[in-house]
């Protein structure tokens, strides 16, 4: 301790003396002003622009996706690896920087970013945001919402994009994700699915037990099955957001004749249970869908809370799982 | 002869105490298949009970048969196994170490298991079952072996349990650094943590089941030489009995079964210490209890009652689909506190306050060297923790800040981290101020909010309010904080109250009621935000991320009136700390003096959480180094205690943000990294 006392000093003093000078100049005068936007995010809360934002952050991998679809390439995204492993449905074009973790975010690396957008969703902690906003413009969507899974998903898409300045790519992604699911509707119409009753789950395993997450009609992919003319199977109600609930391998026996469908992970070797630790489980296997071989495992990357990129590669796996 | 004692009472005679424990032991057995009976009924799946008997006389369709068969039967068997494994390694342990509350939770067992699996699952390699066991029961009978070595076998019963809570602590600190560090590869792992005895098919019963049973028949091997011990090492040598190897071996079979317990169902908390408490009343009824060999089967029992009843209760009281989510072992834990809590108190305080620090008097040199050396520390760390972070920054842009004309950037920087630094510099003040208040005044060297619970409580307090109203401010969290501590601290000081607030029961209330509140906490999460594990870890680990300004100056204003209190009123801290009767003999109103203090300590603790969540060991840690620094006395101490804890938690803010940036941890971990080490230093340094 004492010796810990007597180096302290000196060390301070170094520091002290290393750490003068600075690491960007002092600021001079504000850059004059183009097009301003203003818009007023999920929270209610003002949003103004100088112009459209090029150099944006991105802190939930929803709305990096949306971004990347936009034609934004986002300048700093959470968890880039988990992105680049989950949603290779819409890659990202460049080389972001790594802001942390998506629940909490480093914010020393979003300002040294400079961003002139902040993106995030209600998921961040309202302190953070409120220390974001300190940082630069930031817009916060609604994460999910399990009364109207697409119509928010839309909606969030459209606010990036006016304040990104890509309403018309807005647009056509709009369009392309509706003509998606009209053409996959026919699809399955056509192979004789209307209606067809459909469960999609994620699962994982952790030592011996089974966790399942099932999609209720309030969770996207279930609004998207909705629309593709499927009908939910899940009974239970799921949380207010992203309309998940939990349920263990038994509680599958309710579901009766279904189409059960999931995503899993290569990279992850505990989210594929229904392929791998379930096959000798008797509950599992006298399931009269997995008895009828009616189990899909949709392609891997297809971020199951994404945008529009997402969805409709989910669509196009599914017709083509179902139809096969 | 007429002068000799009287004539022994009567002892019931063998053959009815025999007959009395056979009909006990088959009132248990009953009891359990009851409850594994009623467990069977119960679950996700639309098979109640005639569909249930149906299935056992095998006249139930195919897929009714098949969840009674793989789903709901495993269950059972693993709640059965799992309980009963706990009973018994918990009877070994109490018989060994003897000492009342050993148990794999105090032993840090669990958490060490819970360590290695973490370890294993960063790793990314998918295990088969029986070798994650294997290095489960490597990671518990590590811990195991360091708190015992520690302790010291049979001495003290408050020196076992906190040295074992306090690894336990600094372990799941690192495995909880881990969950945060690499979510994807851990998923999954922080529901484990809370136990839960849903199975796959029968096939981890089956394979743990010969683990067990090796544990089992080691015990009752060496059940007669266990019970030498209970006489003492030296007339246990005298029978000719190896004491070493007889308690080395029983720890390593406890391990073994409690390794299978966790392998098979994650760490299903306080059965383990529960069960054998619930024994021992039998054991003194009916003698045969009395003896390992049938204390540990019956306790056994006793476990695997425990466990399927709390899985029958959670069950039978929340909708099938959420009883999933809930873990049993938030159950067990929560019963498991409040059975630590009734315990610790009603236990005879028969071990020794650890001896106060040696009287040292110091020069006054020596102080003043101190606070200089402190106060330059403080200046040169508050510096480096406001340049240093993800974009490191120079003096001359904080000098830009200050006067306001610095650029975008800097400014961006400075305003974010300023604040966090301000809470860690406050909270780590306001702790070891509040553990210094704490120690005088129950004048119990172990005492500081986490521990005491205090913390805990007001984490509690806070999550309540964060969670039923989003947008709360910084003041009404700090209020909610307050009353979460206000009620522990009351319910913790209540119960310890019996007999003075020296007693070590003190501190074992406080373990009892901490472990409760962590539990709540993981409850309360589960079920109103069961995807966001992050903000649970959050608030129990303390963390200064995205602090403002604002959520900052409740603290302060709680620690300029703390300080100046304090400052106002050190003799009377001197006094208090002294002993029970020279206050007295010199006039001072103890009772009331003592309420004032503790009332500041738990607003400096309600603040400090609710500015920067749970942030165990500075409250324990600077008063200490003070007191070991510059003496005894406050007016001394104070000061000291006051910069040390400010440099503490700015360290470890500093190293969490900054270490594996742009990823961070909480200060708690990093303090709990720190701080358990010391813990175990100074539990080791009051055992001479």
């Amino acid at each position: 301790m004492r010796r810990l006392l007597l180096t302290a000093p000196l060390a301070a003093a170094a520091l002290l003396l290393t750490a003068c000078g600075t690491t960007e100049p002092a600021a001079d005068d504000a850059k004059a002003s183009t097009e301003a936007i203003t818009l007023t995010d999920a929270t209610g809360a003002k949003v103004e622009l100088d112009g459209p934002a090029t150099k944006v952050v991105g802190t939930e991998w929803n709305v990096v996706e949306s971004l990347v679809s936009l034609g934004v390439d986002p300048v700093g995204v959470a968890d880039v690896k988990g992105y680049k492993t989950w949603d290779t449905a819409v890659p990202l074009k460049n080389d972001p920087k790594d802001i942390g973790t998506r629940g909490e975010p480093s914010m020393d690396t979003i300002a040294s970013l400079k961003p002139d957008l902040i993106v995030t969703t209600s998921d961040l902690q309202p302190g953070a945001v409120k220390q974001l906003r300190e940082v630069a413009p930031v817009l916060q969507v609604t994460s999910a919402d399990a009364a109207d899974p697409i119509g928010r998903m839309l909606e969030n898409v459209d606010l990036i994009a006016r304040a990104t300045g890509t309403t018309e790519r807005a647009a056509t992604l709009k369009k392309d994700f509706e003509a998606k699911l009209a053409e996959g509707r026919k699809a399955l119409a056509d192979a004789g699915l209307d209606g067809a009753e459909i469960a999609f789950a994620d699962g994982y395993v952790t030592s011996n037990q089974v966790s399942v997450r099932p999609y209720t009609a309030g969770s996207l992919i279930g609004a998207v099955n909705e629309r593709l003319g499927l009908k939910n199977a899940w009974k239970m109600k799921g949380d207010e957001a992203y309309g998940l609930a939990s349920t263990d391998v038994e509680g599958l026996t309710g579901l009766g004749k279904v189409h059960f469908v999931y995503i899993g992970n290569d990279d992850d070797p505990s989210s594929d249970p229904f392929g791998k630790e379930l096959a000798k489980n008797s509950v599992w296997t006298s399931l009269p869908f997995v008895k009828s071989g009616d189990v899909h495992r949709l392609s891997d990357g297809v971020w199951m809370f994404g945008g529009t990129g997402s969805m409709e590669a989910y669509a196009d796996s599914l017709v083509a799982a179902l139809t096969k | 002869m007429a002068v000799t004692a009287p004539t022994t009472p009567a002892r019931p005679a063998t053959v009815t105490s025999r007959a009395g424990a056979a009909a006990v032991t088959t009132a248990l057995v009953l009891l359990v298949a009851a409850l594994a009976v009623v467990d069977i009924t119960q679950g996700t799946a639309a098979v109640g009970p005639a569909e249930v008997l149906k299935a056992l006389t095998g006249r139930a369709d195919p897929a009714d048969a098949s969840v009674v068969i793989a789903s709901r039967l495993p269950r059972a068997a693993a709640g059965l196994l799992v309980g009963a494994a706990l009973g018994m390694a918990g009877v070994a342990l109490q018989a060994v170490s003897r000492n009342v509350l050993a148990s794999p939770d105090t032993l840090a067992v669990n958490a060490g298991s819970y360590l290695a699996l973490g370890l294993a699952a960063v790793t990314g390699v998918s295990l088969p079952l029986l070798a994650s066991s294997g290095i489960a029961f490597a990671g518990g009978l590590a811990a195991a072996a360091v708190v015992l070595g520690l302790s010291g076998l049979g001495a003290g019963t408050v020196r076992l349990v906190l040295a074992g809570t306090a690894l336990a602590l600094g372990l799941t600190a690192v495995t909880e650094g881990l969950l945060l560090l690499f979510p994807e590869q851990t998923e999954g792992l922080y529901q484990w943590n809370q136990g839960s005895i849903g199975q796959n098919g029968f096939e981890g019963v089956v394979q743990m089941l010969p683990v067990a049973v090796l544990g089992l028949v080691g015990l009752l091997l060496i059940a007669r030489r266990v019970d030498a011990l209970a006489l003492g090492d030296d007339a246990a040598r005298g029978l000719g009995v190896p004491v070493r190897a007889t308690r080395i071996t029983a720890v390593v079979l406890a391990t073994l079964l409690s390794a299978a317990a966790v392998t098979l169902a994650g760490p299903i908390g306080f059965v383990g210490l529960c069960a054998p408490a619930l024994v021992r009343p039998l054991a003194r009824r009916f003698r045969g209890f009395a003896r390992v060999r049938t204390a540990v089967p019956a306790a056994g029992l006793v476990g695997a009652g425990l466990v399927l009843g709390a899985d029958v209760l959670l069950r039978a009281c929340v909708d099938p689909d959420t009883a999933v989510a809930v873990p049993t072992g938030v159950v067990t834990s929560l019963v498991g506190a409040v059975f630590l809590v009734v315990m610790a108190a009603r236990l005879r305080d028969t071990a020794q306050a650890a001896a106060p620090d040696r009287l040292r008097i110091r020069s006054r040199a020596v102080f003043l060297t101190t606070l200089a050396v402190l106060a330059v520390a403080l200046v040169a760390l508050t510096v480096a923790a406001v340049l240093l972070g993800d974009s490191k920054l120079l003096l001359g842009d904080v000098a830009h800040w200050v006067q306001g004309r610095a650029g975008q950037t800097v400014s961006f920087v400075l305003d974010t981290r300023t604040p966090r630094v301000f809470a860690a510099l406050l909270a780590g003040a306001a702790l070891a101020l509040a553990g210094t208040l704490v120690q005088a005044v129950t004048r119990n060297p172990l005492a500081e909010p986490a521990v005491l619970g205090v913390s805990g409580g007001g984490a509690l307090g806070a999550v309540i309010l964060v969670t039923t109203v989003p947008l709360a401010g910084a003041w009404s969290v700090a209020g909610a904080a307050f009353a979460g501590s206000a009620l522990t601290a009351v319910v913790v000081f209540g119960l310890a109250a019996r007999g003075g607030f020296q007693q070590n029961r003190l501190v074992l209330v406080g373990v009892g009621v901490a472990s409760g509140t962590t539990a709540l906490i993981s409850l309360l999460i589960v079920l109103t935000d069961p995807f966001n594990a992050t903000k649970a870890l959050t608030w129990l680990s303390g963390s200064t991320y995205g602090r403002t300004l604002p959520d900052v100056l409740p603290l302060a204003g709680v620690l300029a009136v703390a300080v100046a209190v304090a400052a106002v009123r050190h003799r009377e801290l001197d006094l208090v700390s002294l002993d029970e009767d020279t206050p007295r003999l010199l006039g001072l109103d103890l009772p009331r003096g003592r309420l004032g203090f503790l009332v500041l300590s738990v607003l400096l603790s309600a603040t400090a959480v609710a500015a920067a969540g749970t942030i165990g060991f500075v409250g324990l840690v600077a008063p200490h180094a003070a007191r070991a620094l510059v003496g005894r006395r406050h007016a001394r101490v104070l000061p000291v205690a006051l910069l040390l804890g400010a440099v503490l938690v700015c360290t470890a803010d500093l190293l969490g943000r900054t270490v594996i940036s742009p990823a961070q941890l909480g200060a708690g971990l990093m303090t709990a990294v720190i701080g358990t080490p010391y813990f175990l230093y100074v539990l080791m340094r009051g055992r001479r």
